[in-house]
């Protein structure tokens, strides 16, 4: 790899940059440079100002003070197709697809007019790009029929297609396993050696010091500092971002008692594209379902659910458990927490009481009216219990943090006394290092209630601090487990790489 | 999957034409005579206009139900400046008026709704108000004819097809042509279908829903036009074309929701209304029906339309709603 020295020429320097809305100030005199090939990485807890940051740099906010300057040209006005203009790329979180159209129609509308070919060869032309960046989609389907890691490697193609001197990546993994992120460094660092200077915004540490020449780091709208990500190190980083060196990322795990009875059973359950699966899941147990995307994990965890309909037979608690629809897994005590907060779990625009108590609302009536106080009271324990932070119960839960919202959503199996098992997808996807923690000790309480539950994630680490047990599957199947003093980030790698390597042999 | 959902309002919006002319030429030889086909195409004018205009104000997504108002406004507005003693150089000046009319409404709905942010249900419900008071003030009783000259221009004729017709004919080809076959077209149906989106990869969302409302209000006013030339005098009383053009669009394959229409299909879907309200009173049938079957027939159409999505979405239920978050390996997505 090319090491950039300090001679390239900078493709984006934001210079003194301070924004506020209204009393919140989210970026104070803020200065942030980007050379043409480097890796510039921007991390730091959600709230911090990085997407403040990012809207500024790609025109959709305007700065207070301070300059932006894009391939040496200077911004002038408060606009997304200037930024283009002077040269910068960038890929959303939440993607930039119209979903309904074509993966042929949406690579040609993010393209600059001077690079589109005429309307009538955009298929061909379409069929081309996607062959260049090894994605193997058809130009001729809709994106809203894709997959979220197909839709998260499209909007970053998406971006490099309009040959961006700049290009900003924002959390552009988190729909992805390790060998999807493995695909698309590779891709960033091409590109980077090409002489592209690259922003790249990410929760995930280990990745971030695995690509990134620089970081900054940003706490609470203040630059904390531009390092050499070769002389840093996750626990340095997480330290700047939290301002506070990070004790014990995850809960204690209460080895000593474990003589408890098996909660699922599950024997020979299969559904579309996994399956069959044979399971136990004790009370109290955290299991974590590992793999590389889309070998069945969502699948399994839905059919427990009762969103998708399987064949064989689970049993809860010693009775068979109906999977029929959601409702009836529900009244068997099986919550699912979607992966898709916004939408699934959520409704982003009530408030975070309404959100919380909606669906236990009656329990709050009286002939016929709620009372507020009560609910209020509920409300305000859960908030209290799970560290939602916020400025007033009555706020919109789509103004909160990623991670506040996701603990609003996980208010759920604590409002039901009657819960048995939780499913948990992605339970800290888009969530900061703080909220997660707070995620974590929420989930283990619930474990030591005598709950059983099931996480999966696409987060090694996380997989191996929080959980009991890891199986993995693949194809559909598991493929190993492992438990006790074997588990740890690296095997479960592994046996994620090494079930791969099974499958390629099948 | 997706091409069948294209062609199938055309497809069904054809056929009942067709079904519903030889039915009626079947039973009523008045029908099939040149005199009637050339007034059911001159009648037709002023939806189809109108209807063309509103598909574009659907295809971003918005309504504008101020439609019918602003014909009535042109309308009143053309029998001040159209009166039948003015000259040819007064009377372009008074088309220009009208039309003036039309592109001022425009330029007022596009505002409320981009820059003021009201949703455009509500804007346009406001200036229908607005326009509807101001031409009850102008001609609060049917007064002063429109000038004859102008109504035989507008309605003139190659046999019994007025050249109008050809002209909208060509204009709704000449749409759909650009809707689906150019860049600019696309960029529409983009923001028509996720404007978020659409303002992320750069385009100009903003610019082509101002655009869409203006071509809305300006075709309304020249629908205006050949309603005046029907009438023939100021009348504050026109027609429901509100909820008849957004029905026309629906039928020609329009979604309520955004991004999805066809300027062919609307015209066609408006062709099919006004031959539903030619043809009773052949049979002498009273107009409440079709009214009837007008909404019958759009309950029907709507189910139609979304039946592959019902289909699909039936189908996901069972077998997977998380289908959406699972790896789409080798899975043919365009099905």
């Amino acid at each position: 790899m090319s090491i950039p020295g300090p001679g390239n020429p900078v493709v984006l320097s934001l210079g003194g940059v301070s924004k506020a809305f209204g009393a919140v100030q989210a970026l104070r005199d803020v200065s942030f440079d980007c050379r043409a090939g480097e890796v510039h990485a921007l991390v730091g807890e959600n709230g911090s100002g990085k997407s403040t940051l990012l809207g500024i740099a790609s025109g959709f906010l305007a700065p207070d003070a301070g300059t932006v300057e894009i391939g040496g040209r200077r911004r002038r006005r408060r606009s997304p197709a200037e930024a283009r203009r002077f040269g910068l790329g960038i890929a959303y979180q939440t993607y930039s697809h119209v979903l309904d159209l074509t993966v042929a129609e949406n690579l040609y509308l993010a393209v600059p007019k001077d690079v589109q070919p005429p309307r009538h060869r955009m298929e061909k032309w379409a069929a081309a790009r996607l062959e260049e960046f090894k994605l193997e989609l058809l130009a001729t389907a809709a994106v809203g029929t894709l997959s979220l890691v197909q839709r998260q490697l499209l909007e970053v193609v998406k971006a490099l297609l309009a040959n961006p001197k700049v290009l900003l990546l924002d959390e552009p993994t988190t729909a992805l396993g390790p060998p999807e992120v493995e695909q698309l460094h590779k891709l960033v660092l091409e590109r980077s050696r090409g002489g592209v200077g690259i922003v790249y915004v990410s929760h995930r540490l280990p990745e971030v010091l695995g690509i990134a020449d620089r970081v900054t780091v940003l706490r609470d709208g203040v630059s904390q500092g531009t390092f050499d990500s070769a002389a840093m190190s996750e626990e340095s980083l997480v330290a700047l971002m939290i301002g506070r060196p990070l004790q014990l990322a995850f809960p204690e795990r209460d080895e000593t008692a474990r003589p408890a009875d098996v909660l699922l059973a599950v024997s020979g359950l299969q559904g579309d594209r996994f399956g069959p699966i044979d399971l136990e899941v004790k009370k109290g147990e955290i299991l974590g379902l590992a793999g590389a995307e889309g070998n069945g994990q969502v699948q399994f965890l839905r059919a427990l659910a009762g969103v998708e309909r399987p064949s064989g037979t689970a049993s809860c608690n010693g009775h068979a458990l109906n999977t029929k629809s959601p409702l009836s897994a529900l009244r068997a005590g099986v919550v699912l927490l979607s992966g898709d907060r916004a939408g699934e779990s959520l409704f982003p625009v009530l408030s975070v009481r309404a959100n919380i108590t909606l669906q236990v609302l009656r329990r709050f009536e009286h002939w016929g009216l709620l009372r507020r106080r009560q609910e209020r009271r509920t409300v305000d324990e859960l908030v209290r219990r799970l560290r939602i932070r916020m400025a007033s119960v009555e706020q919109p839960v789509q103004s909160l943090s990623g991670g506040n919202q996701q603990k609003v959503s996980l208010t759920r199996p604590f409002l039901r006394g009657d819960v048995k098992l939780i499913l948990a997808e992605e339970p800290t996807q888009g969530v900061d290092v703080g909220a997660r923690f707070d995620i974590y000790e929420a989930l283990r309480a619930k474990a030591d209630e005598g709950v059983a539950i099931i996480v999966k994630s696409s987060d090694p680490l996380e997989l191996a601090g929080l959980c009991d047990r890891v199986v993995v599957m693949s194809r559909g199947k598991i493929v190993d487990e492992i438990h006790g003093a074997e588990l740890g980030e690296r095997r479960i790698v592994e046996a994620i790489v090494g079930s791969r390597v099974t499958r390629e042999k099948l | 999957m997706k091409a069948l959902r294209g062609w199938l309002p055309l497809g069904l919006m054809t056929t009942l034409i067709v079904a519903l002319g030889a039915y009626a030429a079947q039973h009523q030889s008045a029908f099939l005579t040149r005199y009637n086909l050339g007034n059911l195409l001159l009648s037709a004018l002023p939806l189809a206009l109108v209807a063309i205009g509103q598909t574009n104000a659907l295809l971003v997504g918005g309504f504008d139900i101020s439609v019918a108002a602003l014909m009535t406004m042109c309308v009143v507005t053309a029998s001040f400046t159209l009166q039948p003693d003015k000259s040819w150089p007064v009377l372009l000046a008074g088309a220009l008026a009208v039309a003036g009319v039309g592109f001022a409404t425009g330029v007022f709905n596009a505002t409320l709704i981009r820059v003021l942010r009201l949703p455009s249900i509500i804007a346009t419900l406001g200036t229908l108000s607005i326009l509807e008071g101001a031409s009850l003030l102008l001609r609060d009783h049917p007064e002063g004819f429109i000038n004859p000259n102008v109504i035989d221009a507008l309605n003139t004729s190659v046999s019994f097809v007025p050249y109008a017709f050809i002209g909208v004919v060509v204009l709704a080809v000449v749409g759909d042509l650009w809707l689906y076959r150019t860049r600019t077209g696309l960029a529409m149906r983009a923001v028509g279908l996720d404007e978020t989106s659409s303002r992320r990869v750069g385009i100009a969302t903003g610019r082509t829903v101002f655009l869409a409302f203006i071509i809305c209000s300006l075709m309304a006013s020249v629908a205006g036009f050949y309603s005046a030339a029907q009438v023939q005098i100021g009348s504050p009383i026109i027609g429901n074309y509100a909820l008849e053009s957004i029905a026309a669009a629906v039928l020609g394959g329009a979604s309520l929701a955004g991004g999805r229409g066809s300027f062919v299909g609307t015209l066609l879907a408006a062709l099919f209304l006004t031959e539903i309200d030619n043809v009773l009173p052949l049979f002498q049938q009273p107009t409440e029906y079709a009214q009837m079957t007008i909404g019958g027939l759009i309950l029907l159409a709507l189910v139609l339309y979304q039946a592959p999505e019902l289909i699909a979405r039936f189908r996901s239920t069972w077998v997977g709603v998380g289908r959406l978050r699972a790896q789409a390996e080798g899975e043919a997505p365009a099905a």
